[in-house]
């Protein structure tokens, strides 16, 4: 018997093969939550964006109020970075501050999982904007262009 | 890249995983017709695929979540100039792997102390959980998993999670085209199996 490769591969290879993937999947699983992040980040209504590369994450710093946790993340992409740093309110809400660069004053969309509602923002011209009162869980955000350009878009990331 | 044409489907061993290629084919097809909620019906199908990947490139588990992540959002803008719906698994494979050479190499360079590239470099795989399998038959097969050379376990785990259907596909995605993934594979699975076929704890 050979598989579409034209190789032999027999009842006991397949065996072999079937135990690999369930041993891999014991010790080295991938997140719970993967799935659920990546059905997320494409269920956008138009096909085409920018994708923009989580560059860095700066790890979480305690400022000086231990209520005030921040941390900041970049997104790369061709035409345009987006950066945002993360600040945790005493509500278990948090803010969001980010700005663009180049800077521009584009529309910024926030889309948040399901029942949540999308907000947008205009950034100013300067390239800053910030959304308040955000709730913990998957965030990703879109950076809408002038007329005629592409859209940015950043991966799911858990604020 | 290359449209990649399949044979058809074989029936008997492996039914499952060409059951899985099936409805990835069909997800694809109506993602296509703009239907784009019908791809996360496939993610789960196909992200240990591309989790292992990204892990055997060397990525730590937080990177390889990242790539995964990035490869789907690519694959979005790409969607209408992958004309063969199996042809996504190969793309998606593909595209992870360069996505995961790139994150490597982004994270190498910010690390300048030697001691710590080196480690940064070394095989993340499965931690040496032997004692996590509860199966005294999948502690043999991880013992000797073990003992192969790192080209034959990066690629067996890889082949492992790879429906049958898609298995040229993947081969050629993953730059062994059939006519050298087949001997390597066919190699590194021989030498697994005579060494579990030689132990009484996997053959009982």
């Amino acid at each position: 018997m050979t598989d579409p490769a034209g190789l032999p591969l027999d009842a006991d290879d397949q065996v072999i093969l079937d135990r690999l993937a369930a041993v891999h999947a014991m010790l080295d699983p991938p997140p719970a939550d993967l799935d659920a992040r990546v059905s997320f980040a494409i269920a956008l209504d138009d096909l085409d964006a920018e994708v923009a590369r989580q560059h860095e994450e700066l790890a979480a710093g305690v400022g000086a109020r231990s209520s005030e946790r921040t941390h900041t993340i970049t997104f790369d992409a061709d035409s345009r970075a987006v950066m945002i740093t993360i600040v945790g309110r005493p509500d278990s809400l948090v803010r969001i501050d980010g700005w663009l660069a180049p800077a521009a004053a584009l529309r910024v969309e926030l889309r948040l999982p399901e029942p949540a509602v999308s907000r947008t923002e205009t950034a100013d011209p300067a390239g800053r904007f910030s959304f308040d009162g955000v709730p913990h869980g998957l965030a990703q955000l879109l950076v809408h262009p002038p007329e005629g350009g592409v859209r940015v878009v950043t991966p799911a990331f858990t604020v | 890249m290359a449209v990649v044409t399949l044979g058809s489907e074989r029936a008997g061993t492996g039914q499952a995983r060409g059951d899985r290629a099936d409805r990835v084919a069909a997800c694809l097809e109506r993602a296509r017709t703009g239907e784009t909620a019908a791809l996360s019906e496939i993610v789960p199908e196909l992200n240990p695929l591309l989790w292992h990947v990204a892990r055997a490139e060397g990525l730590t588990a937080e990177e390889a979540a990242d790539v995964v992540q990035t490869s789907w959002l690519e694959l979005l803008r790409r969607l209408h100039d992958i004309r063969s719906p199996r042809a996504v698994t190969a793309w998606l494979v593909t595209a992870t792997r360069r996505e995961a050479w790139r994150v490597r190499e982004l994270s190498r360079r910010q690390v300048p102390d030697g001691t710590a590239q080196l480690d940064a470099a070394a095989d993340p795989g499965p931690a040496p959980g032997e004692q996590l399998l509860g199966e005294e038959r999948d502690q043999v097969l991880w013992r000797h998993f073990q003992q192969l050379p790192e080209r034959c376990r990066t690629l067996l785990r890889i082949v492992a999670q790879v429906a049958r259907p898609d298995y040229a596909a993947v081969a050629e995605a993953l730059g062994m085209p059939i006519g050298s993934i087949g001997p390597t594979r066919g190699r590194c699975l021989a030498k697994l199996r005579a060494m579990l076929l030689a132990d009484p704890g996997w053959s009982a």
